[in-house]
């Protein structure tokens, strides 16, 4: 952590609105137990060193040689404490250090195995290319373990950072890029929401780190070398249905995003709920909110959105994608333990950033629609319109700390700035018309004891 | 709930009544069709009928149908849509409109048949008066053309010597007499092509022209001034309807003409900066429709004239494609971008979906029409497999590749053990590496002119990919089997002096076409370099072999033009 005395990011976590103290935490608030955490993950390592052998012997058989690397069970792991400190207020705490022990990791640590995620798995190799919103398995994703037993989500670099989405291109055919995904991680932070599990740059050596360590002969399989002596590999399907072309390295090394694991499934359960403000995903049809302009009266009325704060929550989403200009917003997943109260996962935001010209103002529709937004949140959001807090400058620190630095180009930073004076504008019509006790909501006992 | 049961009888009725208008709606063409049948069968007779008036409505159902569609071009009127679903029923036929293409297709070849037969002044035609392209300014053009190395003349054409031998077509299609019909509905239509008794040869449409003057030599003759006319037509002609080309890996579209001519068309997908990525394999690289444009005015500097012609052209994509189209396959591909343009992306297996959707400025789209080649129930073509093909896989290597010895191998295999085949192998091998297209897998000859005729190069799309990047395993044939023609030699000389500089004639020559500047300047640049680099391998040869094994003169063998005008 940088403690330079000019920092503005420095500045912005120190202000009173970002130290709101949370009410303390009882046992039922916190997502995982430590000994049952510790003891899954010792079952998990032993089962992986007996495989591990079945695996080498498997590939020898066929001339390969994997690298054995040892697997040692540290119980103070940056992603097991990244993991014991999730609760029901949010995925991390503020002062956390093991977040940024954990950014370090995914940047640093060494690559034990590949292998294709679970949802890649899940479609078992089914392949529709007359589809045209393809599922979310089928794009190019690894997940990578570490030598200290942590996962990551791997994505690679697809788009140069000045290109543009085509402006042809509809919002779900539109690429997954790498630094949308570390700069939605950052911006997350900075508006203080922590709802992104923690994602960091990385030069990948796909030779070293993929291809020679995978235990999985189809994602062997899928590796060549091109015609410029690069070594490449595809997301089959994509690549068969001729989508989509193989991600290169040069000659090895490719830039990609690390991701952080969640807790797995069976020790954490979390449920994925459609977002009330679906896109058609079709080249015409429209949706219901896109064309009734009180479809937010008919969302306050049903459950769970009409009670508790999960309409607030799905507000705080809207304005975190519109800042982002991520269109592709189909689904959101919470914490089952957390029950109806508890925080959205913002995960999977490949798509924003496409561009900066451009202010997708539909993604703004709950706010627009519903008038109604977090008190905690709308504070914050006018801090960082100040010149002193400036939201493109606490990024560009925050993001500079990243080793794929520039993340964003200067035109993506400015355009922050713009989207989030659009957001204050949408509220101050909202005030005018329906008066600041309908429209700003006291969500925290504490924010309203904090004056602005 | 009584009230429901009191509707429900209402309810049954509206339904019985509904189904009873679907099914008459539907039986009535069929009815007439059958009512019409009967009675031209009664009338004509086999078939062979004089002019109908054009009082005399529906003949058959189908004609009707297409005339309906051609009249008022609207996508879909339902009966249309259930005959595609029929089609598409038909085990083998996947084809729907096109189909119905194949078969209008055949009609006309034969109307073009009979139209051989009718013409007096065929001679006339074949053998093209000199007359010299109007070409204007200073022209390096016009000097290259006037340049003796361009006037050597064909030797003298027999009747074996062209594709077209007007008896044996005639016996070959013993129906063509049947197609009377079929002018006589393209006569209401359209009178001024109407092959009656009295037509002459200048009355025929451009591309019927250029499909009788090919020839055992060439597609077409130096000077003929019908290719720049066809060259016009496809670019002014009136698209009457369009259909999916199947097969093939990219998406391509064939569209027909008013003046019943068609022509391949394929759409831009790639801006004129774009080079191919340095990743991409041979066989995944994108088919430029500027490649296609370039190669035939290639193809006709180097006096190859193997290339059918091509012409660039602003497609309205709703007006020209959409809107005529019978297709559904390609119909339903359409759609409205985000950006408000028009947009398709068809149906084939390299690039067809919406990642690579093609789109319209908001509806004019770039492309290349390369006119057809004759049908091929009227001259059918060999397709042969080029011996220096590519592996087309990732990691495996083609023979040629490991064998240093292989052109030993091909010289002693037909039909490259006589004849110019090898020569002419070596030709299209200097014409791909200077386009840099590595996609060449197979070559064509018409059928009719056995092994002593020229290749014809098509399907150059690939070319034209990398201007900073000289791919020597192109030339590999030729620095393998070392030969060359004289002619091709001396005109490879004459394209590397500063005067008849060959990326300066090409710029002039891609100038004539709508779309121009078809070729950025990097690659108009590449071209003399790699020009240099044939020349280098071709010296190389020389020196080691010497020169009459290298060169093999093919120029004494014919007589030339003044000698031959003096008869």
């Amino acid at each position: 952590v940088s403690t330079e005395r000019g920092s503005k990011l420095e500045r912005l976590f120190r202000h009173r609105l970002y130290n709101i103290r949370l009410p303390e935490l009882g046992p039922e608030e916190r997502l995982l137990d430590e000994d049952e955490l510790v003891n899954y993950c010792k079952r998990k390592v032993s089962r992986w060193e007996r495989l591990k052998k079945f695996y080498i012997e498997a590939a020898a058989a066929s001339n390969i040689t994997i690298p054995d690397h040892p697997v040692t069970f540290d119980p103070e792991a940056s992603w097991l404490q990244f993991h014991l400190g999730i609760n029901r207020y949010a995925l991390y705490s503020r002062d956390d250090g093991s977040i940024d022990r954990l950014l370090r990791d995914m940047q640093t640590a060494p690559v034990i195995s590949a292998d294709f995620t679970q949802d890649e798995k899940a479609l078992k190799g089914a392949c529709d290319c007359s589809q045209v919103v393809k599922p979310s398995g089928l794009h190019l994703k690894l997940a990578l373990k570490l030598q200290d037993f942590g996962k990551a989500m791997f994505k690679p670099m697809r788009q140069e950072r000045h290109e543009e989405t085509p402006e042809n291109f509809f919002y779900f055919v539109d690429f997954q890029r790498h630094n949308a995904e570390i700069a939605a991680f950052h911006l997350d932070r900075v508006l203080d929401f922590r709802r992104v599990p923690p994602v960091a740059g990385r030069f990948i050596n796909v030779t070293g780190e993929i291809l020679y360590i995978t235990h999985n002969e189809e994602l062997r399989s899928v590796f060549f070398t091109s015609p410029a002596n690069n070594t490449c590999f595809f997301a089959k399907c994509l690549y068969v249905c001729k989508s989509e072309y193989a991600v290169c390295g040069h000659p090895d090394l490719l830039e990609g995003s690390m991701s952080a694991y969640l807790p797995g499934l069976s020790i954490a359960p979390r449920i994925s709920i459609p977002n009330p403000w679906i896109r058609a995903y079709s080249f015409t049809g429209r949706e219901e909110w896109e064309v009734n302009p009180l479809y937010c009266d008919n969302v306050k009325k049903r459950y769970p959105y009409n009670s508790g704060n999960r309409l607030l929550n799905i507000i705080d989403m809207a304005i975190f994608d519109f800042l982002t200009g991520n269109m592709d917003r189909h689904h959101y997943e919470i914490f089952t333990k957390f029950g109806d109260d508890g925080f959205l996962l913002h995960l999977d935001n490949a798509r924003g950033f496409g561009r900066h010209s451009h202010d997708e103002m539909s993604i703004l529709a709950p706010l627009t629609q519903c008038c109604m937004i977090k008190r905690s949140t709308l504070f914050r959001l006018k801090l960082l319109a100040r010149s002193e807090y400036r939201l493109s400058d606490v990024m560009r620190e925050s993001l500079s700390r990243d080793p794929l630095t520039p993340v964003l180009t200067e035109d993506h930073l400015q355009a922050l700035d713009r989207r989030l004076g659009q957001v204050l504008r949408t509220v101050g019509t909202c005030v005018k018309k329906l008066g600041e006790t309908q429209v700003v909501i006291t969500d925290f006992v504490e924010s309203s004891r904090v004056t602005t | 709930m009584i009230l429901f049961r009191k509707f429900r009888v209402l309810i049954l009725m509206v339904f019985l009544v509904a189904c009873t208008m679907h099914i008459m709606i539907d039986l009535l063409p069929k009815l007439e069709k059958r009512a019409a049948g009967s009675s031209s069968s009664a009338g004509g007779g086999g078939g062979c009928s004089c002019a109908h008036t054009p009082g005399e409505e529906p003949r058959s159902w189908a004609k009707q149908r297409a005339r309906a569609a051609a009249a008022e071009p609207g996508w879909p009127n339902k009966h249309s849509l259930r005959l595609l679903q029929d089609f598409s029923n038909e085990p083998n036929s996947n084809l729907t409109s096109h189909s119905r293409e194949k078969v209008t297709e055949r009609a006309e070849s034969e109307k073009r048949v009979r139209q051989l037969q009718l013409g007096s002044e065929k001679r006339g035609l074949m053998r093209d008066t000199v007359k010299q392209r109007a070409v204007q300014g200073s022209s390096r053009l016009k000097a290259l053309y006037e340049h003796p190395l361009y006037k050597t003349d064909l030797p003298h054409l027999s009747e074996d010597d062209t594709l077209f031998n007007l008896n044996n077509d005639i016996r070959f299609y013993p129906k063509a007499a049947g197609q009377q019909e079929w002018h006589n509905e393209g006569n209401v239509e359209e009178e001024e092509y109407s092959p009656t008794g009295e037509a002459t040869a200048e009355s025929y449409p451009n591309w019927l022209r250029f499909h009788i003057g090919i020839n055992r030599y060439e597609l077409y003759s130096r000077h003929n001034p019908i290719i720049g006319a066809l060259l016009k037509d496809l670019v002014s002609q009136k698209i009457t309807s369009v259909a999916m080309k199947s097969g093939g890996t990219q998406l391509k579209l064939i569209m027909s003409f008013q003046n019943y001519g068609q022509a391949l068309f394929k759409p831009m997908k790639q801006t004129r900066e774009q080079e191919t990525p340095p990743d991409f394999f041979y066989f995944s690289d994108f088919e430029r429709h500027n490649a296609e444009i370039a190669a035939f005015h290639l193809d006709r500097i180097l006096d190859f004239r193997r290339v059918p012609p091509v012409a660039g052209r602003l497609v309205n994509m709703t007006r020209e494609i959409r809107d005529v189209t019978r297709d559904k396959k390609l119909w339903r591909t359409f759609f409205v971008s985000p950006a408000n343009n028009i947009c398709f992306y068809g149906e084939c297996s390299y690039y067809c979906s919406t990642e690579h959707a093609l789109c319209g400025k908001p509806d004019q789209i770039e492309g290349s029409l390369a006119a057809f080649l004759p049908d091929l129930a009227l001259a059918k073509r060999k397709t042969w497999r080029n011996p220096w093909r590519r592996s087309y896989h990732k990691r495996k290597k083609a023979e040629w590749e490991v064998d240093p010895d292989y052109c030993d191998e091909v010289k002693q295999t037909p039909p490259y053990d006589r004849g110019t085949r090898l020569l002419d192998i070596m030709d299209m091998t200097i014409f791909d590496f200077l386009m840099g297209n590595m996609d060449r897998h197979h070559y064509e000859t018409f059928e009719k002119f056995g092994n002593e005729t020229f290749i014809i190069h098509l399907d150059n799309g690939r070319g034209f990919g990398k201007h900073s990047h000289d791919e020597m395993s192109i030339l590999v044939p030729l620095t393998q089997c070392c030969r060359v023609k004289r002619s091709t030699y001396l005109r490879l000389q004459l394209l590397a002096k500063e005067e008849f500089k060959l990326s300066s004639l090409m710029e002039e020559s891609l100038l004539q076409d709508q779309l121009a500047p078809i070729l950025i300047q990097p690659h108009l640049e590449a071209m003399d370099r790699r020009l240099r680099l044939v020349l280098r391998v071709l010296a190389d040869c020389v020196e080691k072999e010497g020169f009459p094994l290298v060169v093999e003169n093919d120029l004494d063998r014919q007589p030339s033009s003044h000698h031959h005008q003096a008869h």
